[in-house]
């Protein structure tokens, strides 16, 4: 099923490149010492990652099909 | 103003209700199946016990002290959870099919069913869980402390009784509340679902309490944006641009292991876990979770470094904050949050641990030592009791852990000691899930060597305060040798503490791991399981379970025969199925065939419930029922008989597509064959024609010819149209020959006598030829059911041919003819150039004609066509055979009338 596959592979993609965001040295970019609305940039970037990843995960896992409508299905 | 002991009334209250809760919620459970309580929503909040009085008041200190770093620890389960679908699916998947019970379940099985690697795996997670549940105690005891040591007043019964005596306190109570809850009763699948409702419950609890702090707080404090100003203004910022150092990176992975393997979550996860698909909420519902939990850390943790006095502990922040604003309620829900976080992880952790512990050391332990003669209800009992002594065990150690280190301050540091000792079992678990050749002596020896560094360079330091040998030691290393420094361990100074414990002890353990596997190999058992475990997805996930179920030592059997059977039809049991398997009964390995016979003999000692319970004991949840195996033996049956269908079919279309091939070709000659004789015909109706047009021409223009030459003209035109007529004739004759329309009625007939005839009429083109007739044995006669002329025909026919053909110096015919076995037959062979193998099955075909032979051949390719058509109609057969001279020889056999 080249749907599972596919959306495999996205969850894979967001497990990784969303890992890479907020480790050094992708996380430095945003590590300055400004602030928006009194609040530190890195905090507001840290939980704005937080609330875009779980979105990205709500969707990709709504589109993956369930196991059950597919028994046989392989890796 | 609360007083100590309103609060521990509370607090035991609160227990009770949870008490009633997990009573209600097991009865729920146990009578419906599709009740909430398997529902993703609590499923996601029992997995909430991840956020325990850590999160609860350590986050907060954490955030006081160091900043951004507590977040980690929930960004690193946020990213597993994201990514459920690669990692927790597969291990939940495995572990419903195997039945595990533990991560150290997990390990030993994926390992070939290792008990050893179960016993070291269960031994650091107790010794490296103590630090955890210290910190509950901890927590508890100081939010107790905190709440009572406002006043004088306030500190009621509790006047007197320092900080150990209400840790031992706690330690105690949680331990009774816990051997209340879980241990109960054995469930087969060691689900709990009344602590699991009481977990979420717990979990519901606790976020509100920190959200609701959290809300008064930004509140009092003026919003977000004031908070950070005015803590800003006091000097207390955050250390933005050393955020992203070496502990960030460590913490993260450090809790990226710990959500897998720690006990308490592996159990709600993986092993509490009903349904697959409620991973799909859990995926973001429980990171969603976190991110609620942890929003109001930050301004919690900066509120109170602005407003509380300079000692104050930034790890009760959660809880001084209402106190000092006057809040009572809010105080005590406060209270209860924290209390609920502390709660819900020791009591899930401990539980967890005593499964493993009397799984994996007690039970091995007691079947070998206890005398035989104990029944099924026994073992069970004993596990329970054995869960409870676990208990104590483990809460006991807890307590010292506590007792040694108290006077080290913050809470988050000793979680961590503990995440490192957890996080020793994730290579192996990777390794189990995805990597076929990793094996048990290379795991084994990973995660020991991984658990002694962590010994060395964490645990040992953090006594530290208590210990001045400690100090010493990490002052100067072992007898001074500098570079075993625990805390600097070859040479590696001037990291971070964790960092560096972190570092070297996974370090050595993955590559242990990797470059052990590589250089070991793996028993048979090993080599199936992991086979089982990294294709999980892949195969029918039905007939490797159930057989895999089926395995077990021979050891453990041997231990549970012996007890039941008593030694002696125990050993002689063993010896039996060894001498059959061609082993010595040392190195049985026991086939799902013989557990069955066992349990089949157990069940005439004991009764065959108790025997089933005993060997899935043994086996680690391991069984074999009828029904599976039957299952499993279907399934091969079915897969078999497919594939024998398949070979079948695929031969038949082998034999059918040569078939057609062969059809194809002889078509393919034949419309070579056909377009040839068609042209030929046209040549041959041509030539006649234009002769007969030319002489009529002349015979019409020219009046002045004479007599003789316009007798020979008109003869000529007279002979082709003769030729053209038998031509024409040949061709209808075929024709209605081959429709069935026979023009002659099968008579007794002497076949002899038609031959005679036959060979009268050729005698003039013999004679012409010059050929020499040879006449082998003649039949006297021979009556057969047919036609004379017709019969007389075919041999004049074949008898043409042979001379037509033959080119040889001394043409030469030979006839014979026999009655033999009820069928008379007539041979006619020539030594002409005979007919080449291409030729044969062509022969008899119509419009086919002979390659070689004298240029004058005049026919049209019809008469043997014609012959074997009317040799067939008289139910007889022509056929070209291996005859006594080198031309051809063609034979006719037709059965004789009685």
């Amino acid at each position: 099923m080249a749907e599972r596959r596919k959306l495999e592979a996205a969850m894979l993609a967001l497990t990784v490149f969303g890992t890479l965001l907020i480790v050094p040295p992708l996380a430095y970019i945003f590590s300055q010492p400004i602030s928006h609305f009194g609040v530190p940039q890195v905090v507001i970037y840290l939980f704005a990652w937080w609330a875009l990843i779980i979105t990205a995960t709500v969707l990709l896992t709504h589109w993956m099909p369930r196991d059950s409508a597919d028994n046989g299905e392989s890796e | 103003m609360l007083s100590a002991d309103f609060v521990i009334a509370t607090a035991v209250a609160y227990v009770g209700l949870l008490f009633v809760l997990a009573y209600f919620g097991d009865r729920r459970a146990r009578e419906r199946k599709k009740s909430f309580l398997h529902s993703p929503a609590v499923y996601t909040l029992s997995i909430s016990v991840y956020c325990t009085s850590w999160t609860f008041y350590g986050a907060v200190g954490n955030a006081a002290r160091s900043g951004l770093e507590f977040l980690t620890i929930y960004l690193g389960p946020t990213i597993v959870f994201v990514g459920w679908y690669l990692v927790l699916r597969r291990l939940v998947r495995i572990s419903h099919l195997q039945r595990i019970t533990s991560v150290a379940d997990l390990l030993s099985s994926r390992f070939g069913k290792s008990s050893r690697l179960a016993v070291l795996v269960t031994c650091i997670a107790v010794i490296g869980i103590a630090p955890y549940i210290a910190l509950q105690l901890k927590a508890v005891t100081s939010s107790i402390q905190a709440v009572a040591g406002a006043s004088e007043f306030g500190q009621g019964s509790l006047a007197g009784i320092d900080d150990v005596g209400l840790a031992l306190g706690v330690a105690a109570a949680m331990a009774l509340f816990t051997i209340l809850f879980g241990t109960r009763h054995v469930d087969a699948k060691e689900q709990h679902h009344g602590v699991v409702a009481a977990i979420a419950f717990e979990a519901v609890v606790k976020l509100a309490a920190l959200v609701a702090v959290g809300v008064f707080v930004v509140f009092i404090g003026g919003g977000f944006e004031a908070i950070f100003r005015n803590a800003a203004a006091r000097g207390f910022t955050l250390d933005v641009e050393n955020t992203f150092d070496d502990r960030w990176l460590t913490t993260l992975g450090l809790s990226i292991a710990a959500i897998v393997c720690l006990p308490r979550q592996f159990q709600v996860t993986v092993v509490e876990n009903s349904d697959e698909d409620h991973l799909r909420v859990a995926g973001w519902a429980f990171p969603a979770y976190m991110m609620l939990m942890s929003i109001f850390i930050l301004p919690i943790a900066l509120y109170g470094l602005t407003t509380m006095p300079a000692g104050a502990n930034p790890d009760m922040f959660a809880l001084t904050l209402p106190m000092a604003a006057g809040q009572s309620g809010l105080a005590l829900f406060a209270f209860i949050g924290g209390f609920s976080s502390a709660t819900s992880m020791i009591i899930l952790e401990s539980i967890a641990l005593s499964i493993m512990v009397s799984n994996h050391i007690v039970m091995p332990l007691v079947l070998r030592f206890t005398p035989s003669g104990r029944d099924g209800q026994g073992v069970s009992h004993l596990l329970l009791v054995a869960r409870r002594f676990s208990i104590v065990l483990i809460l006991s150690l807890g307590f010292f852990y506590f007792f040694f280190t108290r006077d080290s301050n913050a809470l988050a540091p000793i979680g961590l000691i503990s995440f490192t000792a957890i996080a020793q079992f994730f290579p192996a678990v990777l390794a189990a899930l995805f990597w076929r050749d990793a094996s048990l002596k290379a795991a084994t020896a990973a995660i020991a060597a991984g658990f002694v560094i962590w010994v060395w360079s964490s645990f040992l330091p953090s006594f530290e305060s208590v210990s001045p040998q400690v100090a010493e030691l990490l002052r100067d290393g072992p007898w001074g040798i500098s570079w075993l420094r625990p805390e600097a361990m070859f040479g590696l100074d001037g990291l971070d503490p964790l960092a560096h414990a972190a570092f070297w002890s996974l370090s050595i353990n993955t590559f242990t791991l990797i470059v052990g596997s590589l250089l070991t190999s793996q028993s048979t058992l090993e080599r199936i399981q992991a086979n089982v475990f990294v294709d999980v997805f892949r195969r029918g996930n039905i007939a490797p379970r159930n057989f895999m179920r089926g395995v077990a030592t021979a050891n453990d059997l041997y231990f549970v025969a012996e007890r039941v059977l008593g030694e002696r039809r125990a050993a002689a049991l063993f010896e039996t199925a060894a001498r059959e398997s061609g082993v010595s009964p040392a190195m049985l390995n026991p086939s799902p065939e013989f557990i069955g016979r066992l349990e089949r003999e157990l069940a005439g000692s004991i009764g065959a419930a108790s025997a089933h319970v005993m060997l899935s004991k043994v086996v680690a949840g391991a069984e074999v029922s009828l029904e599976e195996v039957m299952q499993m033996a279907d399934e091969t049956q079915q897969v078999i008989e497919y594939s024998q269908q398949l070979e079948k079919t695929s031969a038949e279309l082998r034999s059918t597509a040569q078939q057609l091939e062969d059809a194809n070709a002889q078509l393919r000659v034949l419309d070579s064959q056909k377009d040839d004789f068609l042209s030929q015909v046209s040549h041959e109706v041509r030539t006649p024609m234009t002769s007969i047009r030319s002489f009529s021409e002349i015979l019409l223009d020219q009046g002045e010819l004479d007599e003789q030459q316009r007798h020979r003209f008109v003869s000529t035109i007279h002979q082709e149209s003769l030729r053209l007529t038998r031509l024409l004739d040949e061709i209808l004759d075929l024709n209605a020959l081959e429709r069935g329309e026979r023009t002659w009625e099968n008579v007794p007939t002497d076949a002899e006598a038609a031959l005679e005839r036959a060979l009268s009429v050729c005698d003039a083109l013999l004679r012409q030829r010059g050929m020499r007739v040879e006449f082998g044995s003649r039949a006297r006669a021979g009556m057969v059911d047919g036609d004379g002329d017709r019969l007389c025909q075919v041999f004049i026919n074949i008898i043409s041919n042979a001379v037509k053909y033959n080119d040889a110096e001394e043409p030469l015919l030979r006839v014979s003819s026999s009655v033999r076995a009820g069928f008379y037959g007539v041979e006619i062979a020539d030594n002409g150039p005979g007919i080449g193998k291409a030729e044969r099955s062509l022969i008899f075909e119509k419009f086919s004609r002979g390659q070689h032979g004298s240029a004058d051949q005049s026919g049209a390719g019809l008469g043997l066509a014609i012959s074997r058509q009317i040799v067939a109609r008289m139910n007889g057969s022509l056929d070209l055979v291996a005859g006594p001279l080198p031309g051809a020889c063609f034979r006719v056999r037709l059965a004789v009338l009685r």
